[in-house]
């Protein structure tokens, strides 16, 4: 094991031997046996582990009444309920407006899906070209020569 | 009730399971925000902030995906450090140093020795860049594994570790400079 090794785990792990990875920790013991900046590097690393252990927080007093207390909107409704929502009409004059215009836009573009769908299908261009396939072949069985002017 | 039933409860606007939450997870989102902002305003801010997203976004939260603790203090951790890129690090610096620390002995006129190094660890702590703080903050402070404090953070648990070591080093550096 080199310094860099044992300054690694002692980075990760703490000052406390019991904290360090199994597979390591008789190594490390050895190691830090035989090594005078380990030992150095320990030392520094406990006092700072004690230290970060006595630091304090704040109480917050009253924060959580005023957690606890703030105006909560209605929770989210998923996407269909947020362009329901939207739809609907609004608290602004804008959206009064505009949101009962666009929900009568929804069975005009209804209808024209619909229409679209029924009235002009793909089957009537098919009849049309079978039918103009059938007039050229009797086109061009017409004897023209037959054909008196 | 298990954190996924109060989230369900509230998903359907219960506010006494809402209740129950901010009670529950209220003190950890706290000192994590506190130990990234550094004063008591902000803190307190940020934390409401937190607790409105777990009322209006509480359907994104997926239980199968993570912890409900490691989901807000995800939270905290983008509102935090949305702030800090809005507000800069010197005010965290001065707050740190000024307005919460003031029960703390000052350096030089402490009662003990004790006070003196407390106040130069904190100091040490409030220097360090946002993503060493906030990796030794959840895995010391808060208790997380490094798979879930590299999670909150958005980092890989690689990433991490080497912020965990790089922030042990400098507070011992600092330290020992001091001593």
């Amino acid at each position: 094991m080199t310094l860099e090794e044992f300054t690694r785990i002692v980075d990760l792990y703490g000052a406390e031997s019991a904290r360090w990875p199994k597979a390591l920790r008789a190594e490390c013991e050895t190691f830090l046996a035989n090594n005078a900046p380990a030992r150095m590097l320990l030392d520094q690393e406990r006092v700072v582990d004690d230290l970060m252990g006595q630091l304090e927080f704040p109480g917050f007093p009253g924060l959580e009444s005023r957690v606890l207390n703030q105006p909560l909107p209605e929770p989210k409704d998923g996407i269909f309920g947020e362009l329901a929502n939207w739809l609907l009409p609004g608290e602004s004059f804008g959206k009064q407006i505009w949101r009962p215009a666009l929900v009568a836009c929804i069975p005009l573009a209804f209808g024209i899906v619909v229409a679209n769908y029924f009235s002009f299908g793909v089957g009537i261009e098919n009849d049309g070209f079978q039918y103009w396939g059938d007039e050229l072949a009797m086109l061009s069985l017409t004897d023209y020569t037959e054909i008196r002017f | 009730m298990t954190d996924e039933e109060l989230m369900q409860a509230v998903c359907m606007g219960d506010k006494e399971a809402y209740q129950i939450l901010v009670k529950q997870h209220l003190k950890s989102i706290s000192h994590y925000a506190y130990r990234l902002l550094g004063n008591q305003k902000d803190t307190e801010d940020i934390t409401q902030e937190v607790f409105l997203r777990l009322w209006t976004n509480a359907k994104k939260w997926k239980s199968d995906k993570s912890k409900l603790t490691t989901w807000l203090h995800r939270i905290a951790h983008n509102l935090c450090i949305d702030y800090l890129r809005k507000h800069g690090r010197v005010q965290t610096q001065k707050s740190f140093d000024e307005e919460d620390f003031g029960s703390l002995p000052k350096t030089g006129e402490a009662n003990d020795n004790g006070g003196d190094k407390l106040r130069l660890l904190q100091e040490a702590i409030s220097t360090l860049p946002e993503n060493q703080r906030s990796a030794l903050t959840l895995c010391h402070y808060q208790g997380f594994s490094n798979k879930e404090a590299a999670a909150i953070m958005n980092i890989s648990v690689k990433a991490l570790e080497s912020a965990i070591a790089r922030a042990k080093r400098s507070l011992r550096e600092q330290l020992a400079a001091n001593q």
